[in-house]
C-alpha cells in the first residue's frame, strides 16, 4: 500500500487491487465503495479499517448494527413518555403566568394544554407510557428512556441536520456515514448505510443522509418498499449472463483507459461503483422478497393491519431486520406519510399524533420482539427519537409548537439497560432539570456501543480533525447494561 | 491579566473553537514554507478565522472579553491587564503569542479540549507577521483589483498572460507541465465544455484535416458561435438562480412562464449580452432605461431577467403569512447575494455576520428593497413595436380630446374639502382625472382615468358623451394587460370595498406580498368581477388587521389551485371608481376624496351639458379615420402570453428583525440600500424599491466582487474548479484564490472587454493551460495532488445534462429544436406524491436536450439528480460530483439508455453498409469522438462474436443483427470514457 497508507479512507486503489486479485466480473474481490472490509485474502483481520484508523476498539463492541427510528417532526414528550399531571390541573391557564415562555417558532402561544391521552405503567419496571403507544409499552423492560434530551435548534431543517450530523448546518456527514467510515459494512453486496424511505423526506432533504466531506461512498442508499425497491435494480438483458459478458468487456476497456491516465481515482471509483451496483441487482430484490417470512412474523409487525400506514411501516421494520441480518451497519427508517402531517402537530394534535402513532407503534414493538426472539436484539441497537419535542402549552387552540428544550428519546437492544428512565424535565415537561442530554451525547453513546471511542473517530478536513460529536459528547453510562 | 480574566479567555476560546469547528473551513495557500513577506490575507487571517473569530470577530453579540481580532484597533487595544493581544513589531510582547505557545493547559490557546492546535508553522507565521509590524488588510475580496496588475500586461495577449500566471506558480513549485492533449481529445473537450454536446463526425474530420495554425482557434470559434453554446451556459446559470418551473411544497404549483426565462438565458448567452447588462436585467429589468429589444422578435428581453426572483419555493396556505414573506425574501436575498456578489448575506439575518463584515442592518437594508418589489404577471411578447404603438395611441387620444373639448374654461373652482368625518376611509378615488397615486403597471390602465375622454358613436362621426372619471383597463381596448395597484396600507378595518365593473376580471388584496391566494385560508382575498353594471365588491379582511397590504386590480384572472396561472381573455376588462376601507355595512354615501376630484366630476357634468345643449360641437374632422387608426393600434396591444416577473412597488424600509424574528422588530427602520462594506454611499434615494440603484451599485467601478465573481464562475466551468473554489462564497469562509493575481487580471480584463463572456471564454480556452493533457506527472501528483496549479488538465466527469445529451447525440436521436414550453417530465413509479402531473412525458423527452425537460420541484428527473444536478433551493455555482451505485444502475438498466442503444444500433446497421471495422469506427467516433485502436477493434470483434453466440446468431449475420449491436452500443455507453472528459 506504500505511500497511500496515510489515506485511511481509501487504503487501496483500484489499480493496486487489480494487481493482487484477478478474476471475472462479479468474482473480483474489491474494496467496496461502502467501506466494506477487503475480502481479498491479502488483507487479514489485523488490518481492518479500525486498525488502520489507529482505532482499535476501546470497548468490546456490544452492538454490530443500528436501527434508527426517526420520528420526523418531533413527537410530543408530554403526550408519549413523559407524563405531567400538572398540565391537567392547570389546563387552559396562561403559561406566561407559570414560567418564562421562550419564543416559539410560530409565536402563537396558547394556553397550557393537558395531554389528551392517559398514561399507564407497564412492565416490571413500571415505566409510564401514554395510550398512543400500547404496543411499544409492552416492550418497556427492554427500553432505556431518556427524558432529558435537548436540541440546539427549534426549526426542523437545522434540528434535523443536527440530529443526523451533529451540526445544524447542511453538508456534514450523517451518523450512518460516520459509522460505516469507522467500521465498514459486513456485506459486500449491500451498502452499509441504508435509509428506508417510508414516504416522508424530512425537512432538509436527503442532505440528512449524505456523507458530507467523507467519501461519497459512505452516503446512504435510499430504498423504497414495494416490488422494485430501488430504481433500475433489474437488469434488462434477456439472458442473465449477457449482462456479465457486457460488463466484462466494459471492465477490460475501462482498465486500459486507466492505464493511460495519470491520476484517475475518480474513474477507479466509478469502476468499483459498477461492481457494487452489479451485486446489488441480486441482493436488493432478495431483501424485499418476504415470502420466506411466516404469517406470524408478518402479523407481529402489523402487516395485516387495517391501517395501510401500519402495514407499510411494518414492512419497513421487517426490511430493517433483514438488512441488519445481512450485516448492514446502519438502517434508518423515515416516517410513513399518514393522512396528517409528520409528527409536527402545530394544530390538531390529537388527530395527527394518533395517526402517526398508529402507523409506527405495532411495527416498532414487532421489530423489538422479533429481534429478541431471534437473538438479534443483543447485537442491534435501536434508537427512537424526533429532532426535538413539543411545547406543553398550545399553539393556537389544539396544537403544540416546537420545543428544543426537552424531548424524550429511547434506546433498546445491544448494551442497553432495559427499564431505565434517565433524566427529568420540570413539572410541565418544558425544560430539562436533571441530566441534560445532548444530541452529541446520544451520538457518543451509539458509537460507544459499536466499539468506537467518539473522540477518536475523526476525519481530517480543512486542516482539522472533525468528529461526529464535534468537541462535545458524553456517554450516557446510566442507561448502559 | 488577572487569573479570572485568563480563565475567562480560556473558556471563551474553547467556546470559540467549538463553534469554529461547526463553521469549519478550508483555507490553505498551496505555497508551503514561511514566506519572506507575510501577507495578512493569505497567511494570517486564515489562522485567525479558524481559531479566534467566533468569539473575537465582527459579531458583537458573541464577542468575548471585549476583545476583537478582526480589526487592527481591536487587536492592538490595551487590555485591562495592561497587555496587548497584538503588539505590532513585538511578537514577544503580544499576548496572543504568549497564549498559543503556552504549555499550561489552563492557559494554552486554543485549549487542548478543542481539538484545535496551531501548527509550528502557524505560530511562526503569526510571530513573523507581528514582528513585521502586524499589517492589517481588508479581506482580499473586498479590496478592488489593482490596476497595476493589468497595466503590467496591458500590451500582451490575454491567453499568453494567463499562461504566464499559471507557469509562474508551476515554476515556483518546480512542477512540469503536461503535454498538449491530442487533437481528438481537444475537440471533444472544447465541444463538450462549450456546448455540452460531443463533436459530430463532420467536425472531427474537419478539425483533424485542418493542419493550419489556426485550426484550434477555428474550431473554438465554431463552438462559441454554435447555438449549443447558449444551451450549455444557460444551464450553468440556472443552477445559480435555483431555476424551477414549480413551487414545490405540498402541491407543487406552477411558476407560470418560467421557461421563458430559460429561453431568455439561452438567447442572452448566444448573443453574448454584456454581463453588466445581464446583471441589470436580473436585478431591475422591469425598470431600466437600456431595454434590450430582441432583434428578431422585437420582444422586451430585459424584463424577463426579473423572473429569477420568482423561482423560490412557495407554500400552499401558509399559516403565518408574514413569516412566509420573510422566508421568500430571505431566499431571494440569499440567491441574489450569492449569485452576483459571492456573499452569504443571508447569514446576517439573525445576527451580524460571524465572519464577514455584513451587519444585520445591511441585510434589512436589502430586505426593504425586495419588500418594496411586487410579483406580477408580465406580458411576455411586449415588443418595441407595441411600445411605439402605445406612444402613438397616447398622442391620438390626446389629440381627439383636445379637438373635442377645445379651450373651454370650467366654472368650478377648487374648494377646501369639508371636514366631515366618514365611517370609511379612502384607499383610492378615481372619479377625478388622476389615478390617485396608484401604480399603473403594464399598459392597460394608462396614466390617467377616463375623465373627459370623448366617446364616439359607432360610426365614429359624432361624440356621444365625455366619459366620467374611472380607472379603466380598456383605455385603449379590452384584453390588454396591465395592473392598477394601490400604495401599501395597513389593514385597520373589517372590510375593503371596491366599486367596479368589468368582464372576467379580478380584484385581489395582496397581504404581505402573498401571491398564492386560495382557500382554505386566503380565498377571500381574490374576487372576480363579472358584471357590466357597477358593483360594490367587498372583502372581509378582519383576519388580517395589522398586516401590510395593497389592492391589485387586473383584467383577466388567476386560475387558482393547482395552477395559479394568470389568464387574460380577449374580452376582459375592468373599470373602477374607488376603493375604501370600512367597518360594518357599505357606507350609504361615498363622498369625493378631495375637492379637486369633486371639481373634476362637476367639470365633466358641465362638459356633457354643453355637448347635449349643442354648445359644443359634437363632431370633429377626421374622427372616424383617427378612431379606426386607434382601433388598429390598440389591437396590437392585446396580450395572451405571460410570465411572472416583478414590478416596482412603493418604498418600504424594514426594521431589523431581532434574532431574525419579524415579531421583534427594531424601533428604527433601516433605509433601503446596499452592503456597507462594499460601497460608501449605500443608502438608496429612489421612491420605489431601489432595485435600479442596487444594480448600479453592483456595477460601480469600485465594486470589488461583481467582475471577480463572474469571471471565476467562467473559469470554474472551463476547468471544473474556480480560481476561488468556493464560487458562491468570496467571504472569509470561502477559499482563498489559488492565483489571486490572475483572478484580478481577468476581473479587470473582463470589464475592459465590455463584460463579454464569450471573449473571456475564448481567451481562456486558447491558453496552453486549457489544452494540456489530463495526464499529470508522478511529481505533480505528490506535490499538488489536487492539481490546484493546473500542471495538467483536470479530469472530470460530465454533468448529468451532458451525459444525457451526449447519449442522444451518439444515438443519432438528438432533436435540436430550440426553445419553447418544457417537455413534460417522464414519471416513473418512484415519483409519487401530491401535485403529480396527470400524464407522464415521453421516456426520451422527445429527444430534446436536457435543458428543455420540465423542472418540477417535487418531480425532479431521477437521472439528473443522480448525476448531481442540484436540487433547486439555493444558489449552486458548483455542483457536487458523487459516485454512487445508482449512477451505474441507470447506465446499466434504465430503459431510456437501453432505448437509445437500440436507436444507435439501427443507425449503425442502416448507415454504414461498410465493413465491420468501419461500423466500429463509426460508433467510436460518435460516442467517444475518436477512432478505435487496433487493439480495441480486435477486442470489439471478439466481443461481437461472443454476443452472437449468446444470442444464437450465425457469425455471418452479426453485421445486421439488431440485438448484437444494441448490446454493443449499450456497452459503449457504459464505458467510463463516455462519461468522463479526458
Amino acid at each position: 500500500m506504500g505511500k497511500r497508507k496515510h489515506n485511511i479512507h481509501r487504503p487501496m486503489s483500484r489499480r493496486e487491487m487489480l494487481g493482487v486479485c484477478k478474476g471475472g466480473f462479479g468474482s473480483l474481490a474489491f474494496m467496496s465503495l461502502f467501506g466494506t472490509q477487503m475480502a481479498c485474502n491479502r488483507i487479514d483481520k489485523s488490518e481492518s479499517l479500525l486498525t488502520q484508523l489507529g482505532q482499535t476498539p476501546h470497548y468490546i463492541p456490544k452492538a454490530k448494527n443500528v436501527i434508527f427510528l426517526y420520528m420526523d417532526g418531533g413527537v410530543s414528550q408530554v403526550d408519549s413518555f413523559d407524563p405531567k399531571p400538572r398540565l391537567a390541573k392547570e389546563n387552559g391557564e396562561d403559561p406566561n403566568k407559570k414560567f418564562n415562555v421562550d419564543n416559539t417558532q410560530f409565536g402563537n402561544v396558547g394556553k397550557i394544554l393537558k395531554s389528551p391521552w392517559a398514561f399507564k405503567q407497564y412492565g416490571e419496571c413500571g415505566m409510564p407510557v401514554s395510550e398512543l403507544f400500547p404496543h411499544i409499552a409492552s416492550c418497556v423492560d427492554d427500553i432505556a428512556l431518556v427524558r432529558s434530551m435537548v436540541s440546539n435548534f427549534p426549526e426542523h431543517t437545522n434540528a434535523n441536520y443536527f440530529l443526523h450530523t451533529g451540526s445544524g448546518i447542511q453538508g456534514r456527514p450523517s451518523m450512518g456515514s460516520w459509522i460505516n467510515y469507522g467500521l465498514g459494512s459486513e456485506n459486500n453486496n449491500l451498502p452499509g448505510f441504508v435509509v428506508l424511505d417510508g414516504g416522508l423526506t424530512p425537512p432538509g432533504g436527503v442532505d440528512n443522509f449524505k456523507s458530507g466531506f467523507l467519501p461519497a461512498s459512505y452516503q446512504a442508499s435510499i430504498l423504497k418498499s414495494g416490488p422494485v425497491p430501488l430504481a433500475n435494480i433489474n437488469p434488462q438483458e434477456s439472458a442473465p449472463y449477457l449482462q456479465d459478458q457486457k460488463l466484462d468487456y466494459i471492465k477490460q476497456l475501462d482498465n486500459s483507459l486507466i492505464g493511460g491516465l495519470g491520476s484517475a481515482d475518480a474513474v477507479e471509483s466509478a469502476i468499483s461503483n459498477y461492481e457494487l451496483a452489479y451485486k446489488m441487482q441480486s441482493s436488493i430484490p432478495e431483501l424485499t422478497e418476504f415470502s420466506s417470512e411466516t404469517k406470524a412474523t408478518k402479523k407481529l409487525y402489523g402487516m395485516d393491519s387495517d391501517d395501510p400506514h401500519t402495514r407499510s411501516y411494518g414492512s419497513q421494520c421487517l426490511l430493517a431486520r433483514r438488512l441488519i441480518e445481512r450485516g448492514v451497519r446502519f438502517v434508518e427508517l423515515t416516517c410513513p406519510r399518514v393522512n396528517a402531517d409528520r409528527w409536527d402537530q402545530h394544530n390538531n394534535l390529537k388527530d395527527g399524533h394518533e395517526r402517526n402513532a398508529h402507523a409506527v407503534d405495532q411495527p416498532i414493538a414487532g421489530l423489538i420482539k422479533d429481534l429478541k426472539s431471534r437473538g438479534l436484539l443483543e447485537e442491534t441497537l435501536i434508537v427512537w427519537t424526533g429532532e426535538f419535542g413539543r411545547t406543553p402549552f398550545a399553539q393556537g387552540k389544539d396544537g403544540r409548537d416546537h420545543n428544543p428544550s426537552a424531548f424524550s428519546m429511547w434506546m433498546a437492544g445491544a448494551g442497553i439497560k432495559g427499564g431505565t428512565i434517565y433524566g427529568r424535565t420540570d413539572d410541565y415537561g418544558y425544560r430539562v432539570v436533571e441530566n441534560e442530554t445532548t444530541v452529541h451525547d446520544m451520538h457518543a453513546t451509539m458509537l460507544h456501543l459499536l466499539g468506537i471511542n467518539h473522540e477518536r473517530l475523526r476525519f481530517r478536513f480543512g486542516g482539522r480533525d472533525i468528529r461526529l460529536t464535534d468537541v462535545h459528547g458524553h456517554i450516557i453510562h446510566d442507561i448502559l447494561s | 491579566m488577572n487569573k479570572t480574566e485568563r480563565r475567562l479567555i480560556v473558556a471563551l476560546l474553547i467556546v470559540g473553537s467549538i463553534v469554529t469547528t461547526m463553521f469549519q473551513c478550508k483555507q490553505k495557500d498551496p505555497i508551503s514554507g514561511i514566506p519572506d513577506e507575510v501577507d495578512f490575507n493569505f497567511h494570517v487571517r486564515p489562522i485567525l478565522v479558524q481559531n479566534c473569530f467566533l468569539c473575537h470577530g465582527p459579531d458583537p453579540s458573541s464577542r468575548k472579553a471585549n476583545l476583537r481580532l478582526d480589526t487592527y484597533e481591536g487587536a492592538t487595544a490595551l487590555l485591562e491587564s495592561g497587555y496587548q493581544a497584538i503588539n505590532p513589531g513585538h511578537a514577544n510582547r503580544s499576548e496572543v503569542i504568549q497564549r498559543v505557545t503556552n504549555t499550561d493547559p489552563e492557559l494554552k490557546m486554543p485549549p487542548p479540549e478543542s481539538n484545535l492546535k496551531l501548527s509550528e508553522k502557524d505560530i511562526k507565521i503569526l510571530k513573523k507577521w507581528i514582528d513585521q509590524g502586524a499589517e492589517w488588510k481588508k479581506h482580499w475580496a473586498f479590496i478592488p483589483p489593482q490596476k497595476e496588475i493589468q497595466d503590467k500586461f496591458e500590451k500582451r495577449d490575454v491567453s499568453q498572460t494567463i499562461d504566464g500566471f499559471i507557469s509562474a506558480k508551476l515554476k515556483e513549485r518546480r512542477l512540469e507541465k503536461a503535454n498538449q492533449a491530442s487533437k481528438e481529445t481537444l475537440i471533444r473537450r472544447v465541444s463538450y465544455i462549450l456546448t455540452g454536446l460531443p463533436p459530430t463526425i463532420k467536425m472531427i474530420d474537419r478539425f483533424m484535416a485542418d493542419t493550419s495554425e489556426a485550426a484550434y482557434e477555428n474550431m473554438v470559434d465554431h463552438y462559441l458561435q454554435s447555438s449549443g453554446f447558449g444551451e450549455r451556459w444557460a444551464r450553468h446559470w440556472m443552477d445559480i438562480v435555483r431555476y424551477a418551473e414549480t413551487k414545490g411544497h405540498e402541491f407543487d404549483f406552477e411558476i407560470s412562464g418560467a421557461w421563458r426565462y430559460r429561453d431568455y438565458l439561452i438567447r442572452a448567452f448566444n448573443d453574448d449580452v454584456p454581463y453588466d447588462q445581464f446583471l441589470k436585467e436580473h436585478i431591475a429589468g422591469d425598470m431600466i432605461d437600456s431595454i434590450r429589444w430582441n432583434k428578431i422578435t422585437g420582444i422586451n428581453e430585459s424584463q424577463i431577467g426579473t423572473a429569477f426572483y420568482t423561482f423560490g419555493e412557495g407554500k400552499h396556505s401558509p399559516v403565518d403569512i408574514k413569516e412566509e414573506e420573510a422566508t421568500t425574501i430571505d431566499n431571494i436575498l440569499d440567491v441574489t447575494s450569492k449569485a452576483f456578489q459571492g456573499l452569504t448575506v443571508s447569514c446576517a439575518k439573525c445576527h451580524d455576520h460571524k465572519f464577514d463584515p455584513i451587519p444585520t442592518a445591511d441585510y434589512y437594508a436589502l430586505y426593504g428593497v425586495i419588500e418594496s418589489t411586487r410579483f406580477s404577471p408580465m406580458a411576455a411578447n411586449f415588443t418595441k413595436e407595441k411600445e411605439e404603438n402605445l406612444k402613438t395611441l397616447e398622442k391620438l387620444k390626446k389629440r381627439l380630446k383636445e379637438m373635442s373639448i377645445g379651450d373651454i374654461s370650467f366654472k368650478n373652482s377648487s374648494k377646501e374639502n369639508d371636514d366631515t368625518t366618514h365611517e370609511y376611509s379612502f384607499l383610492g378615488d378615481f372619479r377625478g382625472s388622476s389615478l390617485d397615486q396608484w401604480k399603473s403597471d403594464g399598459v392597460a390602465f394608462g396614466q390617467t382615468t377616463r375623465m373627459n375622454t370623448p366617446v364616439f358613436s359607432k360610426s365614429g362621426k359624432t361624440i356621444k358623451y365625455f366619459d366620467s372619471g374611472k380607472a379603466s383597463s380598456s383605455q385603449y381596448s379590452k384584453g390588454i394587460f396591465g395592473a392598477l395597484r394601490s400604495p401599501n396600507f395597513v389593514i385597520d378595518s373589517d372590510f375593503i370595498g371596491v366599486k367596479a365593473l368589468g368582464i372576467k376580471s379580478t380584484i385581489r388584496i395582496i397581504v404581505d406580498n402573498f401571491q398564492l391566494i386560495q382557500n382554505p385560508i386566503y380565498g377571500e382575498l381574490d374576487k372576480k368581477v363579472s358584471s357590466s353594471k357597477w358593483q360594490e365588491i367587498s372583502f372581509n379582511v378582519s383576519a388580517w388587521k395589522g398586516h401590510k397590504a395593497y389592492i391589485e386590480i387586473v383584467p383577466g384572472y388567476f386560475s387558482g389551485s393547482p395552477n395559479h396561472t394568470y389568464k387574460l381573455p380577449k374580452d376582459a376588462y375592468i373599470d373602477v371608481q374607488y376603493a375604501i376601507a370600512f367597518d360594518g355595512d357599505w357606507p350609504q354615501k361615498v363622498d369625493f376624496r378631495t375637492a379637486e376630484i369633486q371639481n373634476d366630476y362637476l367639470n365633466n357634468k358641465q362638459l356633457n351639458t354643453l355637448l347635449r345643449n349643442g354648445k359644443l360641437k359634437n363632431s370633429i374632422p377626421e374622427s372616424s379615420h383617427l378612431l379606426s387608426q386607434n382601433e388598429q393600434l390598440a389591437k396590437s396591444l392585446v396580450d395572451s402570453s405571460f410570465f411572472v416577473g416583478v414590478n416596482d412597488g412603493f418604498g418600504v424600509n424594514s426594521p431589523v428583525f431581532i434574532r431574525g424574528s419579524y415579531k421583534e422588530p427594531s424601533e428604527e427602520n433601516i433605509p433601503r440600500g446596499f452592503l456597507s462594506a462594499i460601497t460608501t454611499h449605500h443608502s438608496f434615494k429612489s421612491p420605489g424599491s431601489g432595485r435600479h440603484e442596487l444594480a448600479n451599485t453592483m456595477l460601480e467601478d469600485s465594486n470589488p466582487l461583481t467582475s471577480r465573481v463572474m469571471i471565476n464562475r467562467i473559469w470554474h466551468h472551463l476547468f471544473g474548479r474556480g480560481i476561488v473554489e468556493t464560487v458562491d462564497n468570496f467571504g472569509l469562509q470561502g477559499k482563498l484564490p489559488s492565483h489571486p493575481d490572475l483572478l484580478d487580471y481577468l476581473a479587470l480584463k473582463f470589464k475592459e472587454e465590455n463584460w463579454s463572456i464569450k471573449k473571456m471564454i475564448k481567451a481562456i480556452v486558447m491558453t496552453e493551460t486549457f489544452q494540456r493533457s489530463v495526464e499529470g506527472s508522478e511529481d505533480a501528483q505528490s506535490k499538488d495532488p489536487e492539481n490546484l496549479l493546473l500542471s495538467h488538465f483536470p479530469l472530470r466527469r460530465l454533468e448529468s445534462e451532458a451525459i444525457r445529451d451526449g447519449l442522444l447525440a451518439a444515438a443519432g436521436n438528438l432533436n435540436q429544436k430550440m426553445f419553447g414550453p418544457p417537455v413534460p417530465v417522464h414519471l416513473t413509479e418512484f415519483m409519487q406524491g401530491r401535485g403529480r402531473p396527470g400524464n407522464s412525458g415521453p421516456l426520451d423527452g422527445e429527444g430534446r436536450r436536457s435543458i428543455y425537460q420540465g423542472v418540477r420541484r417535487n418531480f425532479l428527473q431521477p437521472m439528473m439528480l443522480t448525476f448531481d444536478r442540484p436540487i433547486p433551493f439555493s444558489t449552486f455555482g458548483k455542483r457536487n460530483v458523487t459516485n454512487v451505485p445508482a449512477q451505474s444502475l441507470i447506465l446499466m438498466n434504465d430503459p431510456f439508455i437501453i432505448h437509445q442503444a437500440e436507436i444507435m444500433a439501427k443507425d449503425v446497421i442502416d448507415q454504414t453498409k461498410q465493413s465491420r471495422d468501419k461500423k466500429l469506427e463509426y460508433i467510436y467516433l460518435k460516442a467517444l469522438s475518436r477512432k478505435p485502436s487496433e487493439e480495441e477493434i480486435t477486442k470489439a470483434n471478439e466481443f461481437l462474436k461472443q454476443l452472437a453466440q449468446t444470442h444464437g446468431v450465425e457469425s455471418s449475420a452479426i453485421d445486421t443483427d439488431l440485438n448484437i449491436w444494441k448490446d454493443f452500443c449499450h456497452s459503449v455507453f457504459n464505458l467510463k470514457e463516455f462519461i468522463y472528459l479526458i
